[in-house]
């Protein structure tokens, strides 16, 4: 029983900070029809700028953080202006954009690295006070990190479902040229769009370098896969189901790493996503796009 | 001066492994349109089963410090055989995922997150793999009777290593240059369209994932003999995204591309950076390596997407002309002048048989239904074709028309009802295979293979070649050259009849809209349909061209062939059609001939009502 | 009508309009003009051109020759979302809702370019005039019969008051019923409260019966044009459904 609390207590950390990823990575999907596996790169990005306000600028943890979510939204905003965009308009088969974006992905990831070096960082703060609770033990940043998700994942619902952007951002989404036709400029929906998701991206990176505490420029490489699985089991471009699949996932990986092989706790993802791709890739639930 | 022999050798064993590698990817992407995301499992694959076949039982070889199964201590060659076949098999899981109803992109993610997944089990996976440790001591070939480490051995193993990747070029040669490559390419271009004529799409890119895995495999096996390691850092998925970068540097669709690429990207970013000095960041210089490979992907995809070498476009007419220029446009339509067709003998060509005077049906269905999403399209529509007939179906917008050919086809499975062809029930059969047996459609849409020459497009679609096959195309030119010989000259005989010959070796994409519904109809001919079923065929055609098809398909109705054809330019129907069967919401709502049909209350109400 | 849902039409005059894909026009030089008042209904067989031709006037599809105007103001190749903002509103033939998207918000969408408090009271308006769709503000635009569909359409595009309705075969998949309703009461009733309606439609008969001036369409090119009344008795009208000459010209 103590392993099942304290994997679940696990897995809610990890769920939070894989439905922050998820919303933003899924957003995307959803209202461009971009599979943006440069995601990482750019989680990872920001986390590094975080770390840098944080520990060397010596801004405040929360100053700081807003430093990183800018870099996400700010990097994401130029990827889509610059590179999505321009090869969108070329109507080009949707694995180039899919290559592109695992080019994308080694330039921002390696660019980083080459910047920082392949060495480690971590973050030298306490992990603040123990608290237990139902027989689950959380640190106060794990608290912390759990609020932020539960507060992001409440304005994001606010957001689609009671903002004219949010709306305008679903409308796009199920039908562009209907958007357009009702007057929503969806040029400019799609650039909100990017600069909302990159936002979380931003945010994402952050928290997973904090909850890990230990990273280093290649450290979210493999969390796309994680991603990946969270989102296709929600339906891709679900935001809704995002928030369910991470937390599916989440769970999911902590539970098989308190019951059998922690090194293994990854491959339950991977199985659920290439079960999800193999026999239902529109999601356990949708049978087409939506948010 | 001995250092600079060493580095040459392996430079050498580099050079093939990787030219290998991107041969193979090659084949699968730039030929049968197969993002291989995972291509590296296969390779490593290969490679940790050769190491595994020459070493000796782990208990007993060097201590047991290093765990692994099999150890079956075995003599070159059998290593390498062995990784070949286990790269093979290897795909066969593989094949679920690329089925034809995936999106590329995502059949592609499920491949790349295969590669992360393997990756990470074996890191963690002792007993079978030793783990992150990876293998060591991995005897090189024949190492107790000649020394590894002399240069003439070196030498000797990249001979070999080169003299494979030779003989791996002029296989895959072999199997793109014949009919097979063809019909790979033909599915690149559509799947679907390449389904309906009949290629069986699954077992292609089954045997092409196949294909690929042995080759990887081997290059796999020759790499760890070289370099007797075998560590699970070194096969991560990126390493795909090299070979990938590779083959858009080199050029998707051609071989010396692929090898191009491989001598450029892999090998030559590997070496290049060995001349750097090192730097206070050691981790400097791989690292810009990765971004040169990621901007590398970026830029050529943006400047040059069909890399150094593009796709060659294949010549078959024999003439040496320069391909002519089209003018776009449904104007430039009403000029083509159907040639000679007066003078074609259909049967002959199109290898009809059967009585002329036959009218017993010969395709009919039975209450078919069709639901998308609770919404029911056609609903419980009962139609006999008669042989030797051109059968019209009409009807007003979402009448169902285009559903109801799609489930005679096979295209779509009908929600309920049954299909009956030449007596059997059909209903379940796939489209290839009904394609097959003698129903050939066509589509609404632009449907061409645009990669493909317009005679390549209509040879490709000629059934029973004997070259269409991976075995036939591995017993080489010799064994079908000639008969594709013949197919060519049946195709061109085909094309001069349309008036469409100096177009012969025009990528068929770039044609006008009138002249890709031409191809597209002298493709599904070439067939050899029983019954062939038009979809809108005269869409977007000039109503001069419209005419002058509508004689050639009276003519090829007199002739003995079956056509049920959906149309909606009733001025055709009057012309050339009888029976014309009239649906309307889903429903038959009349039949009979187009004088008959416009005396009806009914249809004329369809029509003008609703 | 008791609610005032369109503002006074502008016209609509499209001049020489070539248009289609991929620099392949599908409609050639067309003329066509619709005014306050007035339904101008297109009619014509499958694949003549109508729906592209509609297509290009409201800017979905490239104008490749000639220009089209709204009350005097040149509209052609606007993006459009300028057109939709300049008044006049489309409804497509297919895709006419947001199917994940609940009736309300449908209605919000079509109301994008309205001040926010405008909102609220515009939807109460376009209540009025379909109240079949107040039982089902929450329900999902997906999950609507043909007929609620067709409704919420055109709901969405009187949200912003459209001067000008361009309505693609707007009874298509309706039950003959519902679709003389919505032709008859309607569509013609737009017209009479001074907004210009331009409509292309299937039903050939019915859409004479509530035009004003109607164009027959065929291979792309108007072959036919005149009052209702004319069209009728005209043989060239029936054979360009049925066939017998009008598609050679």
């Amino acid at each position: 029983m103590s392993v099942f609390l304290s994997s679940l207590g696990f897995g809610l950390i990890s769920a939070a900070v894989l439905a922050i990823a998820t919303v933003g990575f899924t957003l995307q999907f959803a209202v461009t029809n971009v599979l943006n596996l440069a995601y990482g790169s750019v989680m990872i990005n920001s986390a590094f700028v975080t770390y840098y306000l944080n520990v060397h600028a010596h801004l405040n943890a929360w100053v700081a953080m807003v430093g990183g979510i800018a870099t996400g939204a700010v990097a994401s905003y130029l990827l889509n202006r610059f590179v999505f965009t321009p090869f969108q308009r070329r109507n080009l088969l949707p694995i180039t954009i899919v290559i592109v974006a695992l080019g994308v992905d080694l330039c921002g990831t390696f660019g980083l690295q080459a910047i920082v070096g392949g060495s480690y960082f971590s973050y030298r703060q306490s992990l603040g006070r123990e608290l237990h609770f139902w027989g689950m033990y959380f640190s106060t940043l794990q608290l912390t990190i759990i609020g932020i998700c539960l507060v992001v994942m409440g304005l994001i619902h606010w957001l689609l479902k009671h903002t004219r952007l949010g709306k305008a951002m679903r409308a796009t989404s199920a039908n562009p040229s209907l958007a357009r036709n009702s007057g929503v400029r969806t040029g400019h929906v799609i650039s909100m769009t990017w600069l909302i998701s990159g936002a979380l991206c931003g945010l994402a990176g952050t928290v997973f370098a904090m909850n890990t505490g230990v990273f280093e420029a290649t450290s979210a490489q493999l969390y796309i896969v994680l991603m990946l699985a969270a989102m296709f089991l929600g339906g891709p471009g679900e935001a809704y189901g995002a928030m369910l699949g991470a937390l599916t996932i989440g769970v999911a990986t902590e539970l098989s790493a308190g019951f059998f092989n922690p090194q293994y706790k990854e491959v339950i993802a991977f199985v659920v996503l290439l079960a999800m791709l193999t026999f239902r890739p529109y999601g356990l639930f949708g049978s087409e796009k939506t948010i | 001066m001995s250092a600079i022999l060493f580095y040459l050798a392996t430079l050498i064993v580099y050079g093939a492994v990787d030219s290998m590698a991107c041969l193979a990817l090659n084949v699968q992407f730039g030929f049968a349109g197969l993002s291989n995301f995972g291509f590296i499992i296969f390779q490593a694959g290969g490679a940790y089963v050769a190491a595994i076949l020459s070493m000796g039982n782990w208990h007993k070889s060097n201590g047991g410090f290093q765990q692994y199964v099999l150890g079956w201590h075995l003599v070159w060659p059998l290593p390498w055989i062995g990784a070949a076949l286990f790269g093979g098999l290897l795909a066969i899981p593989f094949t679920l995922l690329v089925g034809k109803r995936l999106r590329g992109d995502f059949a592609a993610v499920g491949l790349l997150v295969s590669a992360v997944l393997l990756n990470q089990l074996v890191n963690n996976f002792v007993p079978l793999f030793n783990g992150a440790a990876g293998i060591s001591i991995v005897p090189a070939p024949f190492q107790g009777k000649w020394d590894p480490q002399g240069l003439g051995y070196q030498f000797a193993y990249g001979g070999v290593a080169v003299v494979l990747c030779v003989l791996v070029y002029f296989l895959l040669r072999r199997v793109t240059e014949s009919p097979y490559g063809r019909s790979l390419r033909a599915m690149r271009d559509n799947d679907v369209v390449a389904d309906a004529l009949g290629k069986n799409v699954q077992v292609q890119r089954t045997s092409m994932l196949i294909l690929g895995g042995m080759i990887a495999g081997l290059s796999g096996a020759i790499l760890v003999g070289f370099i007797n390691l075998w560590s699970p850092g070194a096969w991560g998925y990126a390493e795909t995204i090299v070979l990938f970068a590779a083959i858009i540097v080199g050029g998707a669709g051609n071989h010396k591309g692929a090898v191009l690429g491989a001598l450029l990207v892999p090998l030559g970013f590997e070496e290049a950076t060995r001349f750097i000095p090192p730097l206070s960041n050691p981790a400097l210089v791989p690292a810009l390596e990765w971004v040169a490979i990621g901007l590398l992907i970026i830029l050529f995809l943006w400047f040059r997407p069909d890399g150094i070498l593009p796709e060659r476009r294949r010549i078959l007419s024999g003439s040496k002309s320069v391909p002519v220029t089209t003018p776009p446009g449904v104007e430039s339509d009403s000029l083509i002048n159907l040639g000679n067709l007066d003078q074609m003998d259909f049967r002959q060509l199109l290898r009809i048989e059967g009585d002329t005077n036959d009218h017993g049906t010969i395709l009919s269905c039975t209450n078919l239904t069709r639901a998308f999403h609770g919404v029911t399209v056609v609903s419980d529509v009962s139609i006999e074709v008669q042989r030797g007939r051109l059968t019209g179906l009409i009807g007003p917008n979402g009448a169902g028309k285009s559903t109801t050919l799609a489930m005679l086809a096979g295209t779509l499975a009908p929600t309920s009802g049954t299909i009956h062809y030449e007596g059997r029930d059909i209903t379940s059969m796939p489209s290839n295979e009904r394609a097959k047996s003698g129903m050939v459609r066509t589509f609404q849409l632009a449907s061409e293979f645009k990669k493909l020459t317009v005679l390549e497009n209509l040879v490709s679609a000629i059934p029973r070649q004997s070259g269409d096959s991976l075995p036939g195309a591995l017993r080489g030119r010799r064994f079908w050259g000639r008969e594709d010989g013949e197919n060519i000259e049946r195709a061109k005989e085909m094309l001069e009849g349309f008036g469409l010959s100096q177009y012969a070796d025009n990528y068929a994409g770039g044609l006008s809209g009138g002249q890709r519904r031409l191809v597209e109809i002298m493709r599904a001919l070439l067939a050899e349909p029983k019954v062939l079923l038009l979809d809108e065929p005269m869409a977007g055609v000039h109503p001069n061209l419209a005419h002058k098809i509508g004689d050639q398909l009276m003519a090829l109705v007199k002739s003995g062939m079956t056509i049920l054809m959906v149309e909606h330019e009733l001025s055709i129907m009057d012309a050339f059609c009888d029976p014309v069967i009239v649906l309307a919401e889903g429903r038959v709502l009349a039949q009979g001939t187009m004088s008959e049909l416009r005396a009806m209350k009914e249809v004329v109400e369809a029509y003008l009502v609703g | 009508m008791s609610v005032e849902l369109s503002t006074p039409g502008q016209v609509l005059r499209a001049t020489g309009v070539s248009a289609g894909y991929d620099g392949r026009a599908i409609v050639q030089e067309i003329d066509v003009e619709a005014t306050p008042g007035k339904v101008v209904s297109v009619v014509g067989p499958n694949g003549s051109g109508k729906s592209t031709l509609l297509k290009a006037l409201v800017g979905v599809v490239p104008v490749l020759g000639g220009t089209v105007s709204v009350g005097g103001t040149e509209i052609t190749n606007l993006p459009p979302e300028r057109i939709a903002k300049l008044g006049v509103g489309y409804v497509p033939q297919i895709d006419d809702v947001f199917p994940p998207l609940s009736v309300k918000e449908n209605l919000e969408i079509g109301g994008y370019l309205l001040a926010r408090h405008d909102v609220a009271p515009r939807i109460e308006a376009v209540l009025e005039f379909f109240p079949r769709l107040k039982t089902m503000m929450t329900r999902k635009a997906g999950k609507l019969s043909g007929g609620e569909r067709k409704m919420l359409a055109m709901g969405r595009v009187l949200m912003l008051s459209p001067s000008v309705l361009v309505l693609d075969e707007p009874t298509a998949n309706l039950a003959p019923l519902v679709a003389t309703q919505l032709l008859e009461e309607y569509i013609r009733g737009f017209a009479d409260h001074g907004s210009t309606v331009l409509l292309v439609e299937q039903r050939a008969k019915a859409a004479l019966r509530i035009s004003d001036w109607t164009c027959v369409l065929s291979g792309g090119r108007v072959v036919l044009s005149g009052a209702p009344r004319d069209l009728e008795n005209n043989p060239v009208f029936v054979e360009s459904f049925l066939g017998g000459g009008a598609a050679r010209h």
